[in-house]
């Protein structure tokens, strides 16, 4: 569906986005992660036809976003980071001006204007000033238009930001329900955004891909560094035989109610023997012994601080 | 042109769903009001005096409407920024640029669209100005003819007017600066006249005085209110607003590369 291959784009001297190549399926929903002004906006800029790259290639559904743009932007819903609304119109009349901007056939605006509505849940609003609607109600009313026309690929700039909780969990699954009939790009600074929503998550900073993977492998990536160990009796003759074994990095010990360790440690099978004999043998009382996945967020910052590296 | 179209029916919407529309028909259909009351007034006492003195008027309706629709020319030169500041500045501001050009429509149509909307509100102004004609018609015998080539002669001085307020709009995200920018040029260009009268030299053989003249809407409108229809002044205006409509299209282009 998507094929981006080297994107650059410059400002002077400095790059906004360098050398970004990535692809995306059909019907899949891509995370686009990374820290406020990363290149997550600009790259989306590009593809959408709004702003041309300085070099590179993007292809969506086939067709060139620079030699094609008007069949590009056939096939693309967009809702930017502000939803772009005009707050003297009703939300039908902006929705209507919407249908005629991507020339949606009079026989079927009503038809393409209800179903957005009913997708978003605004009908109740339909007939208010889009003025004065809350954030929330914008947000969908942006995200209307972008669906409006039926879209093979939406592309979401941080559709979330300025929701509250309960908002933003319906916007989420919202999304995710839009994956039976879009492929999606969505970007977002919130980790556990893209872990609710994306199939895979592509991590920039800096102008620059450093990681695209699934959500899954992401998991797993880090599972065997780190152990978890809750014991009955803790004392400090264990936690020094435990530091000195060969292979653990570092151990972390927190006694609120129960006593429990964080190992980091070489993911090998032999220094997790050792690691169990030892708390065995210390007459410790194990109670728990369990490997724990790297969350997202620590392996988001491990890799923007350079400290892991996954492409 | 599907786009154009569009953004036409919407601007318009608008423009009457804000208070903007309405205060400058307001200002435009008061000042109008006073001038005309004024010029009657003026001419009831020519008319007195040539009663009393057995003659002819020394002003004739026509002349008095000549002044009258030069005066509203010059009334619309005010007006005109305040029609078009909003035309590109409050999409800038409002981040629904965006929506403009990631929507399948090209970059002319919307240039297109924006300036047929504020053309269409100057129009309205013009149309109801037609009120004073049947005034002097009820109670006079004007020139019809001479009336019909001022309205042409205002109509195209009213495109100018309006490519220059949408051009300056689109080099801008606010919209006062761009209603002073474009309040300042119209003046200027409407000064051009009276500049240039004044200046004799020369650069590279050609009168310099002349060309500011030439470029000045001033002339070419009086031509029309004097009852002449010259094709020349005709391709000035229409040349004028096309090239300014072609700046238009460039800047909003130029504004994506930034």
């Amino acid at each position: 569906m998507i094929e981006v291959n080297g994107l650059t784009k410059k400002y002077g001297d400095r790059f906004a986005i360098d050398q970004i190549s990535f692809s995306v399926k059909k019907g899949e929903i891509l995370g686009f992660l990374g820290q406020n002004g990363a290149g997550k906006t600009t790259t989306m800029k590009i593809l959408t036809g709004f702003m041309p790259a300085t070099s590179g290639t993007a292809k969506i559904g086939g067709f060139d976003v620079f030699e094609n743009p008007i069949e590009v932007k056939k096939r693309i819903g967009y809702l930017p980071e502000s939803p772009p609304i005009y707050p003297e119109l009703l939300v039908s009349e902006y929705l209507n001006f919407v249908s005629d901007l991507r020339g949606i056939p009079k026989d079927q605006k009503k038809k393409k204007m209800d179903a957005a509505l009913e997708k978003t849940q605004l009908g109740d609003v339909k007939n208010r000033l889009i003025g004065n609607l809350s954030k929330g109600y914008r947000q969908r009313v942006g995200l209307a238009q972008s669906l409006i026309h039926d879209p093979e690929l939406l592309i979401l700039d941080e559709p979330t930001v300025g929701l509250d909780p309960k908002q933003v969990t319906e916007a989420r699954s919202l999304i995710k329900s839009l994956k039976e009939s879009h492929t999606v790009i969505y970007s977002t600074h919130i980790l556990s955004e893209v872990a609710a929503t994306c199939d895979r998550i592509v991590i920039i900073d800096k102008g620059k891909i450093v990681a695209q993977e699934a959500i899954n492998s992401m998991g797993s990536a880090g599972a065997s560094s780190r152990t978890e160990m809750v014991v009955q009796r803790l004392s400090e003759k264990t936690l020094t035989a435990l530091r000195a074994v060969n292979g653990v990095r570092n151990v972390q010990a927190s006694q609120n109610g129960i006593n429990r360790l964080i190992i980091e440690a070489e993911p090998r099978e032999d220094v997790m023997v050792e690691l169990a004999r030892i708390v065995v043998t210390t007459d410790s009382g194990l109670v728990r012994m369990q490997p724990v996945a790297l969350g997202l967020e620590e392996y988001y910052l491990d890799l923007i601080k350079g400290k892991r590296t996954a492409i | 042109m599907n786009g154009t179209s569009a953004i036409v029916k919407k601007e318009i919407r608008s423009y009457f769903y804000s208070p903007l529309a309405y205060v400058v028909l307001g200002v435009f259909l008061f000042f109008m009001g006073v001038i005309f009351t004024k010029f009657i007034y003026i001419y009831q006492q020519y008319n007195s005096k040539a009663q009393f003195g057995g003659g002819q008027p020394g002003i004739t309706l026509d002349k008095l409407a000549t002044y009258l629709y030069q005066n509203m020319a010059f009334l619309l030169c005010f007006l005109t920024p305040l029609i078009t500041m909003r035309l590109f500045a409050e999409e800038k501001r409002q981040h629904t640029f965006e929506l403009l050009f990631t929507s399948p429509i090209h970059a002319f149509e919307i240039v297109l669209g924006k300036f047929l909307s504020a053309y269409f509100l100057m129009l309205l102004m013009v149309v109801l100005s037609g009120l004073y004609v049947l005034f002097m018609v009820i109670w006079g015998n004007p020139e019809l003819p001479i009336i019909a080539t001022t309205y042409v002669g205002l109509c195209l001085s009213l495109a100018c007017y309006v490519a220059i307020g949408g051009l300056i709009s689109a080099m801008t995200s606010s919209q006062a600066v761009a209603a002073v920018w474009s309040f300042i040029v119209l003046l200027m260009l409407w000064l051009l006249q009276s500049l240039g009268q004044g200046i004799t030299a020369t650069f590279a053989g050609v009168q310099l005085g002349t060309v500011m003249v030439y470029l000045s809407p001033l002339g070419h409108f009086t031509t029309f209110s004097e009852g002449l229809v010259h094709v020349k002044d005709i391709v000035y205006f229409v040349s004028f607003t096309g090239c300014i409509l072609y700046l238009t299209h460039k800047v909003v282009e130029s504004n994506r590369w930034r």
